[in-house]
Parts: structure tokens; C-alpha cells; sequence
């Protein structure tokens, strides 16, 4: 007999479909199919149409990811779990994903002028998407690295939308050190599952309670997860790749980049690691404190010289990375380790989008560059901001202050919860590290804004171009610049809503 | 704690005994072999043949398409063998499922012919 | 309620000054000047309202802020802050009086006083160390772009100066705060920051330590005690006048009212610890600043040297542990405020007339400007400490305090008072007496009716607070005697 047809003769284990579970996953499954299609038979459709049906994706996603608060289950066999890291995820990451297609609808257009990207980038951001909620919610190696490789082909894509040369070259780094980075974390996944035999979290965490299994295959596995996680999340010494693709990608992308990876790339990484692998806290915590310390210190110190603000953005979001990694390096002993991370995720979120969109307007006001360099993000351009556009600049000075944590913005409380988090599980070391890149830090965000506020406008101001009309990128602003003055003088609801999510459904 | 230490020393001799290994295998090898270079070593191996042109050459772009689209189709029937070959025990469900499956990629192949990308010009 | 009032009323008065519209700028003084003087008003009530001869905190208020971390709305007024408030209700309204002829983005600018002002208000009544910490560094961001924005020529170097500094200094008190907060929880199972409750919280002596280091970085760069004064020189004499009069009369006392309310009695064992240090450090600051004061060419920057020279005094004072040294160290605070402001004001309306603040180009003055000659007169020697001015209650106080508690740093601090007579005095001479040789100062012109209004409050009190103290320290006396036992309490 055919061995394929004796396998027939068991009763098949079918994993119960739970489509309720994937609810959200789906509708943007859905809405991107549509938009994919809406953007193939109707190539006439105006990016505000395209936005607003993305819009619309979202929205039903948000809408079901309300339904299933408060649904607490593992579904799929394991493979996909519903817990409070799950919904907070879900939440921020449409949040973002929607001041994303706000900033991707405005695009570089102006009166009269052709939009350099092409609508399929709609569709992608819905795909990415996808593949960050559903990352956020894997509980099987397997399914993050399916949600991984959806997110970062999509991103890839997005990456290099425009013609210029320096989103192409952003485009192709973004994609080899990802595919590379793909590679370790696969290689981590197989040996994971040659020490203990599973792929599911859940088996996983059991395996390592087990103390007479042997550990070196697990913990080369570890290892190897670990680099793959560090690479997405941009920590030194992983963390190359990120200034060349923030710096050359268009804006809105990069800001997508930025805020989402991050929010899906930590979700996953407290998931597996103190989740899944608390057990081998002492084994993992050395390196995760580690490479927190480099990634806090490399990323501020080397920001300081940066003469680009995107670059430096890259370089400002890799450092905060390291805050991060701090309340990743917690989180295995101490449950507030989860909630401060997921709430700094929250924060941080909102801010570097902020700040980000005041790129993308700034980037309006002069002549596109003809050198393909990218767009024009130089901090000259941002010689004597607070004269010519007081409100632009005004928001610039929220966002940065935000970055740097001063009181009452919303970035002062993520910063002093993963502090709290820290010393609560006995990294003062470690905090006081974070101290001193708060202080370099300060230097470069402060930089800004001597340009913006303290130095005058050079050459003639009758050169700079009107901005245009930026309703979407004026809303966009709007809100981000809300959230995070609202959320520093009213943090209590979301750092409760962040302690639920302090239990991990493996 | 000794455990824990024991498991990286395991670790650890075997990235020794890995690096040894190589090095002594090379070493060994660099010590035993005659040294005699000709030119004809250093041509690129082509089989036999003599190598033809620059290595640098262009192929057409379009074949990419093509091939990639070969490629999602290929792998979709690596999964409709083993489901025609369960299709009976489970029932609807799993036509509906492979509908669902087979029609996201029609849908990209659409996508691709709207583009244009399938016409050859 | 009141205390509420009083700490918000600027905020609000900022908000109402960025909403004045652009063509209407002059009218923003007049809101500006309206906001402050209600909340002088304000303060004036709170300070009526006041039960003289009760130690405790009074007329607070408490509401619940972010309850997840423990974190609580709680504001107070006691003998210690009380006089620092009304210092500051008084020295705003004057130092936007004192701007009204700003011509560059009055509106800003006026906005970023009042919003220090609210900053600073509330590091003073704050009893929540957690709300402390957030006006301590609320502080932060209006000076920056006060000195950054409106400065001289090297401003932005001593904008960033400042502000990097501060922060480093607030940061590790923050990690001091956190640990403080964690200590207490582990303890007692209650998550909070209230002021009173970790005051009682008993502490073993070596964690005071690290923990009073903590606090003692923000406090003594903020003071500033010597060597951490760098940034001061360049942030007063860069800063445009009027904030530097803040700056100087209000925000270097929030440093040394750190010391009073939170390191003393939270660590009482890492005070006595710390104290031979700070008493040292006091000393050498008093007499290094006093001559690096000598020297200065520029009278701007010479006061500013001299704020850290007098700034040793009180925390000379604070240090004696003893109720001399304390209570003269709050009411040297009031008369320093005073007097500093005032000199930074004179310095100001010179500067406006000739453009320079060199003391060469001045000399023979008062023949040209008698009554401004009169008015620097009476403050110069407020400043010097002559009987029966302000400044020699506070200095004599805590000479006082110091020699009780050790001769040797009492000697030599007298030698800075001596040294501070020498510097201020001879600038005097040089300036206002001697022939009048410069052409351009021949006319010059003598106090307009608005400087009057500003110099004539400051030259009463100096007056009258240095005849009459008794008010003002009836009213310190039992806090600072409270914050003396706190300080004495036996070790655990």
C-alpha cells in the first residue's frame, strides 16, 4: 500500500477552526484582498478613496478586536493564543496603522504634481498588518514565523515604493539583513524544537521546567531566536540596517517601520521569552541585559552626531529599543515587566509617528531634492521652524520632550515604569545605565530644538514653497500630538489597561 | 548552578572541537598536498567545458515574473496531492477551505494580469 | 482649593497670553501682568489664611493622579514654603513689569514666565514626592527656552549647559525616588509617594546613604553647591534679565529647599553622613565665588557669582542642623530672592541704557542718575548684609546656626562676608562714584515711573523685612524646629 494512502486510514486530527478567534486577522486579510483589487480594476481610484476603504479595514478590525476583549483562550491547537499582550497589541497596532494610512494618503503629492507612490501601498500596509497583529498573537514558533515573513515582505515592498535611489538602496539593506535575520530565527525555531519537540509555546515552557533534559541544544536554540528578535527590533549589535532604511525610505513608511515593528516585534519577544522561556531566565537574562546596555548607550551616543533627522530617528528609536529590552530583561520574574514594556510600546508608538509626521511636512516646504539622496530631512531645513510655522514646530517640541521623557509628557511615565520594573526585578545596574542614555539622549532631542526654536531661518524664506493642503497629515498630527499629552496627564486607564495584559497565555 | 555551567561547557567544547577540527583538517591537508599551480586551476569550473563570456551576465527580467509565478503554482499542488488524498473523510468543509485557498491565488494572478505583467511585449 | 488656585492661576494665565491674537501683542502684557498679580492675590489670602505657630502642612489639598503607581495630587503649605511662595508671587509680577518693553515675541515669552512660575510654585508645595519630581523637572523646559531663545550670544551653549546638567542631577534623584518607593512598598505592602509617609518609613542608615546621594546630585547641581556651579555663571549671564531674575531670586533656592524638605528628614542618618561634606563644599564655594567674583569685568556675571557665594550661606545653614542655622536658612532664601532680584534689575535697566554691563564703561554715575544710584545703594547693601537690611537677618542667622555647630566653618565663612562686602562695593564705587569720564553716559536717564514700581516693593522690603523679621520667622519656626528633630532622630 501506498504510504501516502495508509496515512488516510487514521482518523485525521482536524485543529478546531476558531474563526472568532482570528476575527481581526481576517477582516484585514479581507480588506487587503479588496483593496488589492479595487487598485488592479480601478486604477483611476483617488488615493483618498483607497484610504478611506483601508480606513474602513481597519476599523472593522478594530471593532472585532472590541468584541473578543474579553476572550481569554488558546485557539488553534496552541498556535494561536488570546491574552492581554494579544489585545493590547491589537489595539495599538491599529491605532498606528491608522495614522499610517492618514500619513501614506498625503503622501509627497502637491498641487498639480504626480504622486511618486503607487496605490498598491495601501494594501501592503493592510498585509503588514496582518502579519504584525497575527505576530503578536502566535503562540507557535511556526506562526511567528509565518507572521514574520508576511510583515517583513510586505514591509520590504513598501520600503522601496518611490523611485528615488535611496528608498530602492533602503529597499534592498532592509531586505537581505531581514532575509538573513529570517534565517537565524528559523535556524533558533529547528533547534528549539530538536531540544524539546514541540514548536507550541506552551509544550515548549513545559520542556524547559524539565531539569534533566539537556540544555545545550535549547540553549543554542535560544540564542538564535535571540539574535533573530534583536534584529527586528533594531538592538546593537544587530542594529546596522536601521539608519540607512529609516533615512532612505519615504516617511510614512518609515514611520510605520519604526512604531509597528516594534510594537509587534516586543509583543512576540516578551511572548516567547518570558513567557515561553522563563525557565531559563538565568541562561537568557545576561545577554537580553547585555545587549539592553549596548543598544541603550550605541544608539544615543551615536545619535548625538547625526545631521539628518530621520537618521537620527533611527538612531533615537534603537536606543529606545534598549529602554525596552530593559522590561524584556525583567519581565521573566517580574509581571510588571510585561505591562511597562507594552505600555512603552504604547507611548513610544505615538510619539516617533509624531515625530516623523513633522518630518513629512517639513519635507513639503522646499523643492523635492534632485539628488536622490531622500527626502529633504537634513536639520538645516529645520533652521528657524518655530518662526515660519509655529504650530509645526510647536508639535516638534511635544514630540521631542515626549521622546526624552520629561514630565508630564507620555514618555516620561513608559520610561519611569520600566525603571520601576527594573529595580523591582533587581537590575538597578541596569537602570542606572538607562539613566545615563536618558541624559546623552537629552543632548540630541534638545538639538532639534536649538535648530528649530533658538536659530533663525537662513536664506531668503520667500524660496520655501507653500506646504499645500495636508488635511489627513494635519489630522494625523493632531492626534498623535493629543495622545501623547493626554496620555502624560492621564496615564491610569492604559497603565491598568497594560496590567491585564500581564499574564501570558503561552 | 552547576547545571547551568555544564550546559554551556558542552557548548563550548564542541565550538572548540568544531574550530580544531577544521583547522587541523586544513592544516593537515596544506602540510601533505604537493603545491604545483597552473593556470588552468585557477579557470572558473564550468563542467568541463571552457568557460564562455564575463561573469557578469544580464538576463532578461521578465523571465523572473514568470518564474515566480511557476513557483507559487508548483508549491499550491505540493498541497492539493495530500488534500485530494483527505478530501473524502472530512467532508465540505475542506472544498470550501481549498476554494478559499486556491481563489487568494487566483486572486494575485489576476493582480498580475491587470498589471500586465503577463503579456510578453 | 486655594493652594490649587494659586499654583494654577499662571498656567492658566499662560494659556490666556498664547491665546491673545498676533496683532494684539501689546495686550499680552496686560494679561500677563493681570494672571501674575492674581496670583500674588492668591498667595497674599493663602498667606492670611496661614495658622501661625502650627509645624504641620496646612491648607493642602489631595487627589487621586495615577493610583496604579501610587502616584497622588498632594499640596501643602508649611512655615518652610509658605515665604518661598509669596517670593515668588512677588518677584513674577515685577519681572514681567520689568519686560514690558520686549519687542521680540512678547507673547512667548511672557507665557514661558508664567508657565516657570506654575513649575516653580510647585516644586515648593508639592508633598507627593512623585509630583515633586514632575514640577522639578517641569522647571526644566520653560528656562531652557527662555535662556535659549531670548539669551545673548552664547545662549544656546548655556541653554544646553543648564539643561543637560539639571536633568542628570534629576534623573538620579528619580532612580533615589523609584528605590525610595520600592523600599516602602516591600515594607509596609502600601505602593505611595506621600511626602509624610516615607518621612516616617524607617530606613537603614546605609541605604540613606546611596540614597541621600541620589537626592544630593539634583539638589547640589541645582543649588548650585561648588564645584557643580558651571552651568550657572553662563545660564544667568546669558538669560535675558527679567529670567534671570527669576532664575537667580527663585529657582536657585529650589535646590537648597530640596536639601530642607526632602533629603534632611527622608535621610536624617545620610544628612549627618554627608554633613562634614557639605559643610566643606558650603565653605569653599562662599570663598572661591566670592573671589572669582572679584574679578569679573562684567557686573551681570559678578552677581551671578555672587548668588553662589551667598547660596553657601544657606546651605551652610541648612546644615548646621540646628534651628539658627535652619530658620536662617529660609529667610536668607526670602532676602536673597530679594536682593539678587533687585541687582539683576539694575543691571538690566543699565544695560538698556548703554547697551554694555562692563563696569569700566560705567564710573560717576551718580551724578547722572542719583535716584537709581540710591535705589543700587540700598540693595548693594541688603546684599552685603548691613544691619538693619535684610540680608544681615539671614546672614547672621546662620553664621549663627554654624557656629554652634562648628566654629572653624563659621570663621571662615565670615570670611566671605568680609570678601562680599569687597566685591560688591568696590563694583559700587567703580560704577556710580569717581569722575564721570564716559561721553555716553552723560545722558543717560533716571528711573522711569515703571522701573520705580518695579524697584520700589523690592527696596521696602528689603527695608522693612530687615527691620522687622519677626513675622516671617514666627511663622518658620516651628517647621524649621520640626524639620531640626526629624534631622536628630536616633537612627533605627
Amino acid at each position: 500500500m501506498h504510504p501516502l494512502a495508509q496515512a488516510t486510514t487514521q482518523p485525521l486530527p482536524l485543529p478546531e477552526v476558531d474563526w472568532r478567534a482570528i476575527a481581526p486577522e481576517l477582516a484585514l486579510a479581507v480588506a487587503g484582498v479588496v483593496l488589492l483589487l479595487v487598485v488592479a480594476f480601478w486604477p483611476r481610484a483617488g488615493r483618498g478613496v483607497l484610504a478611506g476603504l483601508t480606513l474602513a479595514g481597519l476599523a472593522a478590525a478594530a471593532a472585532l478586536t472590541v468584541w473578543n476583549w474579553d476572550l481569554e483562550r488558546v485557539a488553534f491547537e496552541g498556535a494561536v493564543s488570546l491574552d492581554g499582550i494579544t489585545r493590547y497589541a491589537r489595539a495599538v497596532l491599529l491605532a498606528v496603522g491608522a495614522l499610517a494610512t492618514l500619513m501614506v494618503a498625503q503622501g509627497d503629492s502637491r498641487e498639480g504634481e504626480p504622486d511618486d507612490s503607487p496605490p498598491e501601498v495601501f494594501p501592503l500596509l493592510l498585509f503588514a498588518l496582518l502579519g504584525m497583529v497575527l505576530l503578536a498573537a502566535a503562540s507557535d514558533l511556526l506562526v511567528v514565523f509565518i507572521a514574520l515573513e508576511i510583515l517583513s515582505l510586505s514591509l520590504y515592498v513598501m520600503a522601496g515604493e518611490t523611485r528615488r535611489l535611496a528608498a530602492q538602496e533602503a529597499a534592498m539593506k532592509y531586505f537581505l539583513l531581514g532575509a538573513f535575520s529570517s534565517a537565524f530565527l528559523l535556524y533558533g525555531i529547528a533547534l528549539c524544537y530538536g531540544a524539546t519537540g514541540s514548536t507550541n509555546l506552551l509544550e515548549i515552557a513545559d520542556a524547559t521546567g524539565d531539569p534533566t533534559a539537556d540544555g545545550t541544544l535549547l540553549l543554542a536554540g535560544v540564542g538564535l531566536l535571540a539574535v533573530g528578535f534583536l534584529f527586528k527590533v533594531s538592538a546593537v549589535p544587530f542594529h546596522m540596517w536601521t539608519p540607512d532604511v529609516y533615512q532612505g525610505t519615504p516617511t510614512p513608511v518609515a514611520a510605520f517601520m519604526a512604531a509597528a515593528t516594534k510594537v509587534a516585534g516586543f509583543a512576540v519577544f516578551l511572548r516567547v521569552f518570558a513567557g515561553a522561556l522563563g525557565g531559563l531566565v538565568v541562561s537568557w537574562r545576561p545577554v537580553i541585559a547585555g545587549a539592553a546596555v549596548l543598544t541603550m548607550l550605541v544608539g544615543a551616543a551615536l545619535a548625538v552626531v547625526q545631521t539628518d533627522l530621520k537618521r537620527m530617528l533611527a538612531y533615537s528609536s534603537i536606543s529606545h529599543a534598549g529602554y525596552l529590552l530593559v522590561g524584556v530583561a525583567a519581565a521573566a520574574t517580574v509581571p510588571a515587566g510585561v505591562s511597562a514594556s507594552m505600555f512603552y510600546l504604547l507611548t513610544y508608538a505615538f510619539m516617533v509617528m509624531g515625530a516623523f509626521m513633522v518630518v513629512q511636512y517639513v519635507s513639503r516646504l522646499g523643492p523635492p531634492d534632485d539628488d536622490a539622496i531622500g527626502e529633504r530631512s537634513s536639520l538645516e531645513d529645520y533652521r528657524g521652524l518655530a518662526r515660519r510655522h509655529p504650530w509645526a514646530a510647536g508639535l516638534l517640541a511635544v514630540f521631542m520632550l515626549a521622546l526624552t521623557g520629561i514630565p508630564p509628557l507620555s514618555g516620561f511615565w513608559a520610561k519611569y515604569y520600566v525603571f520601576l520594573a527594573g529595580i523591582e526585578a533587581g537590575l538597578t545596574w541596569l537602570v542606572v545605565v538607562a539613566v545615563i542614555s536618558s541624559v546623552i539622549s537629552a543632548f540630541f532631542y534638545l538639538r532639534v530644538l536649538v535648530v528649530a526654536y533658538l536659530q533663525e531661518p537662513v536664506g531668503d524664506p520667500g524660496a520655501e514653497t507653500a506646504p499645500g493642503r495636508t488635511p489627513a497629515l494635519g489630522v494625523a498630527l493632531g492626534l498623535a500630538g493629543l495622545l501623547t499629552v493626554a496620555i502624560g496627564l492621564a496615564p491610569e486607564a492604559l497603565i491598568a489597561a497594560a496590567r491585564s495584559a500581564e499574564r501570558i497565555l503561552g | 548552578m552547576t547545571t547551568y555551567f555544564q550546559a554551556y561547557g558542552t557548548f563550548a567544547a564542541l565550538l572548540v572541537l568544531s574550530i580544531a577540527f577544521v583547522a587541523v583538517a586544513f592544516g593537515a591537508n596544506r602540510l601533505l598536498r604537493p603545491n604545483r599551480p597552473t593556470p588552468g586551476k585557477l579557470t572558473t569550473y564550468e563542467s568541463g567545458m571552457d568557460p564562455v563570456g564575463t561573469t557578469w551576465s544580464q538576463t532578461q527580467i521578465r523571465y523572473y515574473v514568470f518564474a515566480f509565478l511557476f513557483v507559487i503554482f508548483d508549491v499550491e499542488s505540493v498541497f492539493l496531492f495530500p488534500w485530494a488524498l483527505v478530501f473524502a473523510d472530512i467532508g465540505v468543509a475542506a472544498f470550501w477551505e481549498m476554494v478559499v485557498f486556491i481563489g487568494v491565488l487566483a486572486i494575485g494572478l489576476l493582480y498580475a494580469f491587470k498589471k500586465g505583467v503577463l503579456r510578453w511585449a | 482649593m486655594l493652594l490649587t488656585a494659586t499654583l494654577f492661576a499662571p498656567l492658566a494665565g499662560a494659556l490666556l497670553v498664547a491665546l491673545v491674537p498676533a496683532a494684539r501683542q501689546e495686550s499680552a502684557r496686560l494679561v500677563a501682568l493681570a494672571a501674575s498679580l492674581v496670583t500674588l492675590g492668591l498667595a497674599v489670602v493663602l498667606a492670611a489664611r496661614f495658622q501661625t505657630g502650627d509645624a504641620g502642612f496646612q491648607l493642602g489639598m489631595t487627589a487621586e493622579w495615577v493610583p496604579a503607581f501610587g502616584v497622588s495630587y498632594r499640596v501643602g503649605v508649611d512655615g518652610v514654603s509658605l515665604p518661598l511662595v509669596l517670593l515668588t508671587a512677588v518677584l513674577t509680577p515685577l519681572a514681567i513689569a520689568g519686560s514690558w518693553r520686549m519687542a521680540d515675541r512678547p507673547r512667548t515669552y511672557l507665557a514661558l514666565l508664567l508657565v516657570l512660575e506654575t513649575a516653580m510654585l510647585g516644586v515648593f508645595v508639592s508633598l507627593d514626592l512623585f509630583l515633586f519630581y514632575v514640577f522639578w523637572e517641569a522647571v526644566l523646559v520653560p528656562a531652557y527656552f527662555l535662556i535659549g531663545s531670548f539669551g545673548g550670544e552664547r545662549r544656546v551653549y548655556a541653554a544646553v549647559k543648564f539643561f543637560v546638567y539639571t536633568l542628570l542631577g534629576g534623573l538620579l534623584m528619580l532612580v533615589g525616588i523609584i528605590a525610595l518607593f520600592w523600599l516602602h512598598q516591600q515594607a509596609t505592602g502600601t505602593p505611595t509617594f506621600d511626602y509624610e509617609a516615607l518621612v516616617d518609613f524607617q530606613k537603614a542608615p546605609s541605604t540613606q546613604r546611596w540614597l541621600f546621594a541620589a537626592f544630593f546630585a539634583a539638589f547640589a547641581i541645582k543649588t548650585p553647591v561648588w564645584p557643580f556651579h558651571t552651568w550657572l555663571p553662563d545660564a544667568y549671564t546669558e538669560a535675558p534679565t527679567t529670567t534671570t531674575v527669576l532664575l537667580a531670586g527663585v529657582m536657585s533656592k529650589l535646590g537648597v529647599y530640596g536639601f530642607l524638605r526632602f533629603a534632611l528628614p527622608l535621610f536624617p542618618d545620610g544628612a549627618r553622613w554627608a554633613q562634614p561634606v557639605l559643610l566643606t563644599l558650603a565653605v569653599v564655594g562662599i570663598l572661591y565665588c566670592a573671589l572669582v567674583a572679584t574679578m569679573q569685568r562684567d557686573f551681570k556675571t559678578l552677581v551671578a557669582y555672587s548668588s553662589v557665594s551667598h547660596l553657601g550661606f544657606i546651605v551652610l545653614g541648612i546644615f548646621a542642623f540646628n534651628l539658627q542655622g535652619l530658620q536662617g536658612g529660609v529667610f536668607y532664601m526670602v532676602a536673597h530672592g530679594l536682593v539678587i532680584g533687585g541687582l539683576f534689575f539694575i543691571t538690566g535697566m543699565l544695560e538698556e541704557r548703554r547697551g554694555t554691563r562692563r563696569i569700566e564703561e560705567f564710573g560717576g554715575l551718580q551724578q547722572v542718575v542719583p535716584r537709581m544710584g540710591g535705589v543700587m545703594l540700598v540693595i548693594t547693601l541688603g546684599s552685603v548684609a548691613l544691619p538693619g537690611l535684610v540680608g544681615f537677618v539671614g546672614e547672621f542667622l546662620t553664621l549663627l546656626g554654624a557656629f554652634l555647630e562648628n566654629r572653624v566653618y563659621a570663621v571662615l565663612a565670615t570670611v566671605g562676608v568680609i570678601l562680599g562686602a569687597v566685591y560688591l562695593l568696590w563694583a559700587y564705587q567703580r560704577m556710580w562714584h569717581g569722575p564721570l569720564e564716559r561721553e555716553e553716559n552723560r545722558s543717560l536717564p533716571d528711573l522711569t515711573r515703571r522701573e520705580w514700581a518695579i524697584l520700589a516693593p523690592l527696596v521696602a522690603a528689603i527695608i522693612v523685612l530687615g527691620l522687622f523679621p519677626r513675622p516671617v520667622l514666627d511663622r518658620v519656626e516651628p517647621s524649621a524646629q520640626r524639620v531640626v528633630e526629624q534631622t536628630q532622630a536616633p537612627s533605627p
